[in-house]
């Protein structure tokens, strides 16, 4: 047992702030104008057939090289496979004050899903998978390339709101459940 | 690290580096990718084990390193890892993995695109967080602390210095990969402003985007699948302190002992390719490793003319498998380089049967 005084515990803050900052690249490019236009998107591989929204520029599964010839426009109509209720909690940068709704949603004509989605109009206790929706699209002048960028694979945030109920009855299971986490 | 010396090189591929590419590092790393597996005769399915090197920091993308992964293909699952480090220490684990005898090919890539970022913000985080870090020490202000060392200890010039630039960007000229190249003349960029005293801009790497893929196999898989493999005869790393004011920044001891442990103790050697990303440090490590003068160092131009970091390091290793493989040598060292001002470096000694 030591007689030696309590020490001071001492913090120290390090805030870091790295900046980065690189155009789009050719593809998202592309898939921007194209979401500005009010069109969704993606790469449809020449060998497995599948589609991407957006193009990745290959297809990961088959590893061959998808470009401009492979680019396919899918619907802004969809399929939630998956959601949660995210309720916020307060953190540095955080803009949510009331829970939402975090779904992929599976757009009719393509075999990746888009994830981070909100589904509005519809109490979030009815949300569910199978669920029909259509986008809610952002109004033309409103739609830019904000938050669209080369880390990850695009989102449609920058020209789409959320989805809502299209009122179709729901997708049955077998056919979106290979796309469910 | 002694281990067998039946493990050799039988593909590779790279990138032209540039100072922004325009497409994501997936993109750039799906070609090479295949054409290393191409080169070497092989399917990515028969491929035994993938290893990458890459730092999501350069591009800022978290879990980049997990996107890369999409250009060796990883459906059916395979076996893979990933270091946050130069592709060469992707090669490293690779070279090991083989040692168990079970598999007999590896996949290996490294790749970076530095473009995004700023040098002195991200490289700062590097370094300790309670003294450096907070200071923002950069790269060049390191590097050129370490070249003042080297003056003061009258072990160089800056007239040397600008010799290796020359030399290096004039090599460069016959290399399709490098970013920087051409002829200068040494009394003009000696009358050029510093940078950061006493480098001047000759003196410092550009700034790149590239990526590079090899692929290894073992024994008589290798024969079968290269006309000429390149065989590792001997790789081995060793890492110093990490603070760069505990080190003796004019010499580069891990380098001498990791080269003695590769098999290499100085002597003649048809080339070197060696990762020396400011001028001074290419003096460091001559010395280090025993090269004799007028060894070849670096006719690719060396990371002075393309420094695409985490590629920079796997890159050497296959300047010189490629010139092993074309027959133009028959024996080769390459340097890879990690930390700042040298604390973490790698040599590998190639050799063709």
């Amino acid at each position: 047992m030591s007689d030696a005084p309590p020490k001071e515990k001492l913090v120290m803050e390090h805030l870091v702030s790295l900046t980065y900052e690189e155009e789009l690249t050719p593809i998202l490019e592309r898939y921007v104008d194209a979401l500005i236009d009010g069109r969704i998107v993606g790469h449809k591989c020449p060998q497995c057939g599948r589609v991407y929204v957006p193009g990745k520029g290959y297809c990961p599964l088959c590893v061959v090289p998808t470009g401009e010839k492979d680019e396919v426009e899918v619907a802004d109509t969809g399929t939630v496979t998956g959601f949660t209720i995210i309720t916020p909690v307060a953190y540095y940068g955080q803009k949510e004050t009331e829970p939402f709704v975090y779904a992929s949603v599976l757009l009719d004509g393509a075999n990746s899903n888009l994830g981070g989605q909100d589904i509005v109009g519809i109490p979030h206790d009815q949300v569910r998978s199978g669920l029909r929706v259509k986008a809610v699209w952002k109004p033309k002048e409103k739609r830019s390339a904000e938050g669209v960028s080369n880390r990850g694979w695009g989102g449609v945030g920058s020209a789409i709101d959320a989805f809502e109920p299209s009122g179709e009855p729901d997708m049955e299971r077998a056919k979106f459940e290979e796309h469910v986490f | 690290m002694a281990g067998t010396s039946d493990i050799a090189i039988v593909g590779f591929a790279q990138t032209k580096s540039v100072r922004a590419a325009a497409d994501g590092e997936v993109q750039l790393l799906v070609p090479t990718v295949a054409e290393a597996l191409e080169r070497a005769n092989l399917d990515r399915r028969e491929v035994g084990f993938t290893c990458a090197g890459s730092c999501d920091y350069l591009t800022g993308g978290p879990f980049a390193f997990v996107q890369n992964l999409e250009a060796a293909g990883a459906w059916p699952p395979i076996s893979e890892s990933h270091v946050e480090m130069d592709g060469a220490w992707a090669l490293y684990e690779a070279w090991v993995r083989l040692q168990h005898g079970d598999i007999d090919t590896a996949l290996v890539f490294g790749s970076g695109k530095s473009s995004p970022s700023k040098p002195h913000e991200v490289w700062a985080q590097q370094l300790d967080p309670y003294f450096l870090a907070p200071l923002g020490v950069d790269p060049v202000t390191l590097a050129g602390l370490q070249a003042r060392m080297l003056l003061d200890a009258g072990k160089a010039t800056e007239l040397d210095f600008a010799e290796v630039a020359a030399r290096s960007r004039r090599a460069a000229q016959d290399n399709p990969n490098a970013q920087v190249s051409g002829d200068f003349d040494v009394d003009a960029l000696l009358k050029e402003p510093y940078v950061r005293a006493p480098l001047r801009r000759h003196d410092l790497p550009p700034i790149s985007d590239g990526a590079v893929a090899v692929v290894l196999a073992r024994g008589d898989k290798a024969r079968q699948l290269a006309e000429r493999p390149a065989w590792i005869r001997g790789i081995d790393h060793r890492i110093e302190v990490h603070q760069p004011g505990m080190r003796d920044l004019t010499t580069s001891s891990s380098t001498t002992l990791a080269a003695r442990k590769a098999g290499y103790d100085g002597g003649p050697i048809d080339v070197a390719e060696l990762s020396a990303t400011f001028s001074p440090q290419e003096v460091i490590l001559r010395e280090a490793l025993g090269l004799p003068a007028g060894t070849n160092v670096n006719p690719s131009g060396g990371a002075l003319a393309a420094n695409p970091v985490m590629a920079t390091g796997l890159i050497r290793i296959v300047e010189v498998a490629q010139r092993i493989a074309d027959g133009d040598v028959n024996r080769g060292l390459a340097h890879a380089t990690g930390g700042q001002v040298l604390q973490h470096n790698m040599v590998c000694v190639m050799e063709g049967e």
